[in-house]
């Protein structure tokens, strides 16, 4: 280390240089070390094109990796495939290499490759590109997207070889105009579809009905394509893979990739007070940590939860190092900044001019930033694959990387921190798809009925089919002759479905300090809580204030301000259950699933300080409703039960009990900890009983809340492992919330609750 | 009730806020080889060829016929000269075989089920006229159900075959694309040549984008080809119509359909009739300089881009006399500008002039005239004094004219370039006087 300026020469002199510092070390709860691993390696298969051959040489590739050897061995016996790789260890080369060999095999052969994001697919392009043009043959590779000007389109869609897109142009724009892509769907050979863990949840069970579509499409013309995935770790990814495309998946999970030494070093803030079991914030010690990492010259990614994180923690950090770097070096990574100010941070990460960035989820995916020395999760990201995602961010093949996991007084981070076996111990969760959700099931059928008539014997998903047009064509949308169902509207059904959320629209960010000028996006669920009027808003480290949200036509208007809070709204919800499909009882715990009705609205913000973390003021919020019809589990307390309790004791049991179990749930569900939502109710209006309700925050469900039905003792049992293994005493965020919330005597009121309910079971 | 439908009934009460209520009969409409009077009233057919049946009607013409304005029978003599234009829209060198012969023209119009070109279009209704050599022949396909396309596009296929063009309004990026979804859903593939298309939007949108409302075909007949429709369904009710038959099996909701397409297949060929005259410069001589000023300069530039410049040029010299009266940018800054291009200044030169004094005596003038005067003294003529006058009368109006211009960047923007332009010639006048 260089002594006057702190800078370390690599990461094993930087965390010697940690273990040094005993007042960071008693934060540490746990370090756990992954050792270097060396490369395992498979000869070229025979039968590879030697001009293939000849590019990997040139590109310094003569050997492959044994998962890439295996992948292109289950490909050439004919089964679809996913293979399962970490960050960085060559999994493009897996479906590259097959299209390649097809392609110089069959000069008309297509390929059709599926990114979720746009970004996704430019890297794609560059890549295959370079390949092309090594062996010196002409493979046309284009991306085809919103931003594909309409003059080369039809080029594209005659002549490309490589088509790549992402789901929703697929859904939106080729589908739909199949027949003027008969030359790619006459002649399909394989569909790749890359980062296979994305498409979960809402959006995974759109894209799941997408394929389906697209396979009918296929069929059409005649032709029967490989499926090609590659996904990152998650439990399940055969079956998850299965499920989406609807076909039996061969399964290459034999990582032959190097790696170099890793790092995992769990970090608890300190308490800053027992009573009320308060920790430092872990804003604040990120920055501490992620500070000290870019003194050194490390090159660091910061991993925030939410936007809002992600612009004070760059505030923060481009404050604290600007003397040493300069704020350009570091900078903030989201959804809503524009795709050009995304592609230069992009660039500067690959190049090392930007050594820190501060991002969203919006970097775990595989967008080409380069191997970064180092990575500080600020917060849990909510799932064990998206921490081993984020963290895979930091680590070359040769040489050392750390990542740092930084609780937050949110329960689950707290369980997690203190039980890191838990964490280090089990397999990643499961990715889910239901992509049988009628709504969302009904969507894709009138689009596919668009794009061809469908007939009695066809199938589409696991509903009867038959009843389902039988619907559609009472509705007027379908038009039956004999056994076939014909699309007879005017509309154009895809325009009106996105696969993203329920929302639609972004609502558009507006600077009006000078003119006009467009600053960022936000989405329609997000927008009622970030952009009401009188918000501050955060872009890129500065503060605008929300002058005018323009609800109708989806516009806020902001100006620049220099305030030293941020606001945070909250929202109230109305529940109105429609139908029970499910119950059973014990004791005196009912349960239920069944269909529910939310209203949500929200109701007031409130201004918070900057760094000192306290509430400084407040304001209401006018907005309209949002109304969801969605699926829902709620269980309920007898009467006697509720009778030994005063109201207000019932309350805060319901309350701390809820508390735990919203961070709970989304840990036995992986899912995002926002597709899933818990209200408590001391009398519910369908049960007139204290109830505690968790609802599928999307319309018509997603099979959330019926696994929780499925897995209520479980659940229930780790909450009450949670409640008691807290060391606080009456209750802290870390467990039923902070007494200024449930009480003084919170904890115990929601120990007892749970009590009976163990008892019951 | 199965548990789905049940599902699917909670869903559509809270979903939506329209109830279906129709309990009409289904499967009214079907393969029933008699028609209903509704049908038989408005002289429609059942016809059959190898693909199924579908429904035909066939309306004769005799020539000559007068529709509106013109005899449909004089495009026999100028069809010919229609080529310029479909040279322009083909993109293809001439050849031998791109000469137009009016017997073999399809004019083709479509009525669909929606919008736009995406494979759930369906044209239910396919009209189409030819010349034989006694009449105008209409033909009109429909199909009681998306089962009976494949037959009716064979009947269309079965027409075009002797055919060179496609004579359309907007055929070329609707009617055309929508009919090939069509032709490779039903599981043909391309084996010929496309046909070439005649498509009369885009002249039509040259000719009088500025002084019609809107281009749409309704508008032009009755504006520029005298034809009065009287009582007629509008296209954009003919897929609602549609469906209602489609529901109740009523043919009378289609009469109004059937007519709206007959008439637009007959403005079809009255439009060619009218460029065809333009074209071979048979139009009376009279009828074309009786145009507004506008109209005329669209008319000069579309012919001279087709070809017909020595024509163009007659009419572009008639311009050159006449007051433009419009408000405005109007066409004689642009009729000055073409004059300019080619070195014509003193051509130019007293349309700038008359613009010029128009503008002075305006309450919100356009300075476009005093700069193009200003350029032309200070670089053509050399009479730095003059020039510099009509600088500063043009930064005049442009004071007078700020309070009514919002754009404050244009304004800035014009303002300084006026101003420069001043102070160059100040310069340069009080260098000369030395």
């Amino acid at each position: 280390m260089n002594p006057w300026t702190e800078k370390t020469e690599s990461v094993d002199e930087w965390l010697e240089l940690l273990r040094s510092k005993p007042e960071l070390m008693e934060n540490v709860t746990h370090w756990h070390t992954q050792p270097a691993r060396p490369a395992r390696t498979a000869q070229l298969p025979e039968g590879v094109h030697p001009k293939l051959a000849h590019a990997l040489q040139q590109k310094g590739i003569t050997d492959l990796y044994t998962h890439q050897a295996a992948s292109y061995k289950a490909v050439a016996a004919g089964h679809h495939v996913v293979t399962v790789t970490p960050t960085a260890s060559g999994k493009t080369l897996c479906y590259n290499l097959p299209v390649i060999q097809k392609l110089l095999e069959d000069e008309s052969a297509r390929a059709l490759y599926l990114f979720p994001t746009k970004a996704l697919a430019q890297d794609q392009v560059a890549e295959l590109q370079e390949l092309a043009n090594l062996m010196e043959v002409d493979i046309k590779t284009h991306t085809y997207d919103g931003d594909t000007p309409p003059t080369v389109r039809q080029a594209i869609r005659n002549a490309g070889h490589i088509v790549v897109t992402n789901p929703d142009m697929l859904h939106s724009a080729i589908l739909p105009h199949h027949t003027k892509w008969v030359k790619l769907f006459e002649n399909i050979k394989f569909i790749i579809i890359d980062e296979l863990h994305a498409y979960r949840g809402v959006f995974g069970s759109h894209v799941a009905n997408v394929i389906r579509r697209l396979k009918r499409i296929c069929r059409f013309y005649g032709s029967e394509p490989q499926f090609l995935c590659a996904s990152a770790t998650i439990r399940n990814p055969q079956e998850h893979a299965e499920r989406l495309i609807g076909e039996n998946v061969a399964l290459v999970d034999d990582n032959g990739a190097p790696t170099g030494e890793r790092h995992m070093v769990f970090y608890n803030p300190p308490v800053v007070n027992k009573q009320l079991g308060i920790r430092r914030s872990s804003v604040l010690e990120s920055q501490k940590l992620a500070t000290m990492l870019l003194k050194s010259g490390i090159q660091t990614i910061v991993f925030a939860r939410s936007r809002v994180r992600v612009e004070i923690l760059l505030t923060y950090l481009q404050d604290s190092i600007k003397k040493e770097l300069g704020t350009k070096s570091i900078r903030g990574y989201r959804g809503g900044y524009l795709p050009k100010l995304r592609r230069e941070i992009e660039r500067g990460l690959r190049n090392g001019e930007i050594r820190g960035v501060v991002s969203t989820n919006a970097l775990e995916l595989g967008i080409d930033i380069g191997q970064l020395q180092a990575c500080v999760l600020n917060g849990y990201p909510g799932t064990i694959a998206s921490t081993w995602q984020q963290s895979g961010r930091a680590g070359r093949r040769l040489g050392s990387s750390v990542t740092f996991l930084v609780a937050s007084s949110n329960p689950l981070d707290q369980y997690l921190i203190q039980n890191p076996d838990y964490f280090l111990g089990r397999p990643p969760e499961e990715a889910r798809i239901h992509p049988d959700n009628l709504l969302i099931l009904l969507d894709h059928l009138k689009c596919a009925a668009y794009e061809l008539p469908f007939e009695a014997h066809d199938t589409f998903g696991g509903e009867k089919l038959t009843d389902l047009l039988e619907f559609l064509a009472e509705e007027k949308v379908l038009h039956r002759v004999g056994n076939r169902w014909y699309w007879m509207e005017q509309a154009f059904p895809a325009h009106n479905i996105s696969l993203r959320s329920a929302a639609q629209e972004n609502f558009v960010i507006i600077d009006q300090t000078e003119g006009h000028r467009v600053i960022g996006e936000v989405d329609r669920f997000s927008a009622p809580t970030l952009i009401h009027e009188e918000a501050i808003y955060l872009h890129e480290g500065v503060q605008y204030q929300v002058e005018k949200l323009d609800y109708p036509e989806k516009k806020a208007y902001v100006r620049k301000v220099n305030v030293d809070y941020f606001t945070d709204a909250s929202m109230a919800v109305e529940l109105k259950v429609l139908h029970v499909d499910l119950e059973s009882t014990s004791g005196p715990l009912e349960r239920q699933y069944g269909e529910v009705t939310v209203m949500a609205k929200p109701t007031i913000f409130k201004k918070i300080r900057l760094r000192t973390h306290e509430n400084v003021g407040s304001g209401p919020i006018h907005l309209p409703e949002e109304i969801l019809h969605t699926s829902g589990y709620w269980f309920s307390f007898s009467g006697d039960e509720s009778g030994k309790r005063s109201a207000n004791d019932m309350q805060m049991a319901l309350l701390g009990l809820a508390n735990v179990l919203i961070h709970l749930a989304p840990l036995h569900l992986m899912c995002d900890p926002l597709d899933i939502r818990v209200v408590p109710q001391v009398k519910a209006l369908h049960t007139k009983r204290p109830t505690i309700y968790f609802y599928d925050r999307y319309p018509g469900g997603i099979g959330l809340s019926q696994r929780l039905y499925e897995k209520h003792d479980e659940l229930l049992a780790e909450a009450q492992r949670l409640i008691v293994g807290c060391g606080c005493l009456s209750g802290c965020p870390a467990c039923v919330g902070p007494i200024e919330e449930v009480g003084l005597l919170g904890k115990d009121l929601a120990l007892s609750l749970l009590q009976v309910t163990r008892e019951s079971s | 009730m199965s548990g789905l439908r049940e599902r699917l009934s909670r869903l559509r009460a809270t979903e939506s806020v329209e109830q279906v209520t129709s309990d009409a009969p289904q499967q009214s409409v079907g393969d029933e080889p008699v028609l209903s009077p509704d049908f038989l009233h408005i002289g429609v057919e059942l016809q059959h060829n190898e693909s199924g049946q579908f429904l035909l009607r066939r309306i004769e013409y005799p020539l000559p016929y007068q529709y509106g304005k013109y005899d449909l029978k004089n495009l026999l003599s100028c069809a010919s000269y229609l080529q310029p234009i479909t040279l322009r829209q083909n993109q293809q060198t001439q050849s031998p075989e791109d000469k137009i012969d009016p017997y073999r023209l399809l004019f083709l119009d479509t009525e669909t089920t929606g919008l736009g070109v995406g494979t759930g279009n369906v044209p239910f209704m396919i009209g189409f006229g030819y010349y034989t050599e006694q009449a105008f022949v209409v033909e009109q396909t429909l199909i009681r159900h998306p089962g009976e396309e494949k037959a009716m596009l064979t009947y269309l296929l079965g027409h075009m075959q002797d055919k060179t063009h496609l004579v359309t309004y907007n055929g070329r990026t609707f009617d055309w694309p929508v009919l090939v979804n069509r032709f490779i859903l039903n599981g043909w593939r391309r084996s010929s040549q496309e046909p070439r298309h005649l498509d009369f939007l885009h002249p039509s949108r040259a000719l009088w984008r500025n002084t019609l409302p809107s281009c749409r075909l309704s508008v032009v007949e009755e504006a520029r080809l005298g034809i009065q429709r009287g009582e007629d369904v509008p296209g954009s009710l003919a897929p609602a119509l549609y469906f209602q038959y489609l529901s109740d099996g009523n043919a009378s909701h289609l009469h109004g359909v059937y007519s709206h397409n007959e008439k637009d297949i007959l403005t079809l060929a009255s439009l060619s009739v009218h460029f065809g005259l333009l074209l071979s410069e048979m139009m009376s001589r009279e009828a074309i300089e009786a145009q507004e000023g506008e109209e005329l300069f669209r008319t000069a530039c579309w012919l001279e881009q087709h070809g017909n410049t020595e024509y163009a040029e007659q009419l572009f010299s008639v311009l050159s006399d006449m007051e433009d009266s419009s408000e405005g940018e109007g066409w004689s800054l642009a009729l000055a500008a073409r004059y300019k291009r080619s070195g014509q200044h003193e051509r130019a030169l007293p349309i700038w002039r008359r613009s010029a004094v128009k503008a002075e005596k305006s309450s919100t003038p356009k300075i476009a005239a005093h700069v193009e005067l200003a350029i032309y003294y200070e670089h053509r003529d050399k009479q730095l004094l003059t020039a510099l006058n009509y600088a500063e009368k043009a930064l005049e109006l442009v004071f007078r004219r700020a309070r009514l211009m919002s754009d404050l960047a244009k304004r800035k923007e014009e303002k300084e370039a006026i101003q420069h332009r001043v102070a160059r010639l100040r310069h340069k006048v009080s260098r000369e006087k030395e």
